[in-house]
């Protein structure tokens, strides 16, 4: 037993030094004042850096990078559900292994490759850019950012919520199914009133893994947003990048922190209280 | 009823088919478009094909540079996540281990702190202790950020491991460290080598941690082709995109011929 904890030694150090440690740093560097044209920071205490995200301006900003979330999120939930449940439960081994193959390889591949093959797909002078124009929004329109930086997040949590729910789907006994069906339940029948009910807490889990994905995502506005799609991570990189402005940069840290860990550990626990496993 | 099935079952096969083209048709187009002969960026699809995009990629110093830059930091931070996740896992599957749950999502809650505040805290912290070596600050973040998927991959391995197997290891007189490395570490085989691969490809693939770590001179693949991106969309982007494909499968293939695509979907896909 003893030997086991010392195991637990190099993960809990790695954890303080890389990660206590520095977020600590951060939270008290959010109430240093800041000092215009120079790196070092005042001395003394302010919320200043606080009270000001409280601005239109700002909450703006935090509004915008959720509303991404929440529709992304839901798309990747209404397309990985029935691509995880065909990667489980399709008749065909090749089918099964092609998707899974997929998937997996999906979340080898750089993102950095796929956010630029996006932009080169449906990008305004790319082979899809007439279906991107179903959003209503021109692809020569400088909105349409929007549009790209939303199919980019899709392509980057897809899979992810994907084989999230490989994992559920594969828990579930095909029995109850056949069961269903038994009793005079067609196919769609049992899917529907016995499959997803049981996969619900799944589903939910996976929509909340997508929306802090997307939440705390940099490099998708970064790259295709154009300056027009500007979420909370690159206001904070314009913060430290473009004026050096620390305390402020550590105070939109703090607040992207609280953010994700709400929506990760607080939503997941209201869920598990509406859908008890 | 009946027609309504079917036309459910049509709609479910619509939606599988199209989130596979929604994922794979880019990339099929990046890698066209990365044989373009043309020298600026054309309409779809290009009139004539050359390698002249591949050339440029190989001339850039810039390239050349961050690619080994990054594959040294993604071999340092894949090994020390893939060792102190292993370790760590190997603890945390005992089940006499009281608190084990709340540790192991301890473990993985970096996994949910933005990269962006990953990287400017650990700038700031650094800045603090004095320590402003490049690499060694890149090492620092890219081992943090890999490490819940390197615990978590051999965690999902070790789940089939039974207490009894240990035992009977040390009932036969084997010290606990012997029967962890002979009994245990061969079971979490599956497990170390997907999140191994997986903590490299992060790492390899990493750009907010390493956009506030890095200095001038000490410049990752990544970084360089994203200045590349916002600079001047050009193809060489794309002969690197259509590498990193070759890249993919040809990892694919060896992960499933070692490990079977079936095992390894498991022990990635237990994550969130």
């Amino acid at each position: 037993m003893a030997l086991r904890l010392w195991l637990l030694v190099p993960a809990l150090l790695a954890l303080i030094i890389l990660m206590g440690g520095p977020v600590l740093v951060l939270g008290l560097e959010s109430f240093r004042p800041f000092i215009p044209g120079s790196v070092r920071t005042g001395e003394g205490f302010t919320l200043f850096h606080y009270l000001e995200l409280l601005q239109p301006a700002y909450l703006f900003y935090i509004w915008e990078t959720f509303r991404f979330g929440l529709i992304v999120a839901t798309l990747a939930v209404l397309g990985a559900a029935p691509l995880a449940y065909a990667a489980v439960r399709s008749p065909r081994a090749w089918v099964r292994k092609g998707l899974l193959a997929m998937l997996v390889g999906m979340l080898v591949m750089s993102l950095i490759a796929r956010l630029y093959a996006i932009e080169m797909t449906w990008g305004s002078n790319g082979p899809l850019a007439p279906l991107g124009a179903l959003t209503g929004i021109a692809p020569r329109s400088p909105r349409y950012a929007e549009v790209q930086v939303a199919i980019g997040l899709l392509h980057f949590c897809l899979p992810v919520v994907a084989l999230m729910l490989v994992g559920t789907f594969r828990a579930l006994s095909p029995r109850l199914e056949e069961a269903a069906s038994s009793l005079g339940a067609t196919r769609t029948d049992a899917i529907v009133s016995v499959v997803l009910p049981l996969a619900a807490p799944g589903l939910v889990s996976g929509f909340l893994v997508a929306l802090a994905m997307c939440i705390s995502n940099f490099i998708a506005p970064l790259l295709l947003g154009r300056g027009v799609v500007v979420f909370t991570t690159s206001l904070m990189y314009t913060r430290f990048a473009d004026i050096g402005n620390y305390p402020s940069g550590a105070a939109i840290g703090v607040v992207m922190l609280v953010l994700s860990f709400l929506v990760v550990y607080g939503l997941t626990a209201l869920a598990q209280r509406v859908f008890p496993k | 009823m009946r027609a309504l099935d079917i036309a459910a079952r049509l709609l479910v096969r619509g939606l599988v088919l199209a989130a596979v083209l929604f994922l794979m048709l880019p990339l099929l187009v990046a890698c066209i478009l990365s044989f373009d002969a043309r020298s600026f960026l054309g309409p779809f699809p290009p009139p004539a094909y050359s390698l002249r995009w591949y050339r440029a990629f190989l001339d850039n110093p810039a390239y050349m540079d961050g690619f080994w830059i990054s594959l040294q930091l993604a071999v340092v931070a894949a090994a020390l996540a893939t060792a102190i996740g292993t370790a760590a896992a190997l603890a945390l599957a005992d089940p006499r281990l009281r608190g084990a749950r709340a540790l192991e999502a301890l473990f993985l809650s970096p996994k949910f702190v933005p990269t962006v505040v990953v990287g400017f805290s650990l700038l700031v912290f650094t800045a603090r202790l004095g320590l402003f070596d490049p690499f060694t600050r890149l090492v620092m973040g890219h081992t943090i950020i890999t490490l819940p998927f390197t615990l978590r991959a051999v965690l999902a391995s070790l789940v089939g491991l039974r207490r009894s197997h240990l035992e009977a290891a040390m009932s036969l007189g084997a010290t606990e460290a012997r029967a962890l490395w002979d009994v245990a570490v061969p079971a979490a085989r599956s497990g170390i080598v997907a999140g191994a691969a997986m903590a490299f490809v992060l790492s390899f693939d990493e750009v907010a941690v390493s956009l506030f770590l890095s200095d001038a001179f000490t410049q990752t693949l990544p970084i360089a082709l994203v200045a590349e991106m916002r600079a001047n969309l050009n193809l060489t982007v794309a002969a690197v995109s259509t590498v990193f494909l070759g890249a993919t499968l040809l990892l694919l293939l060896v992960l499933d011929r070692t490990l079977g695509i079936e095992r390894l979907a498991g022990d990635v896909a237990a994550r969130g």
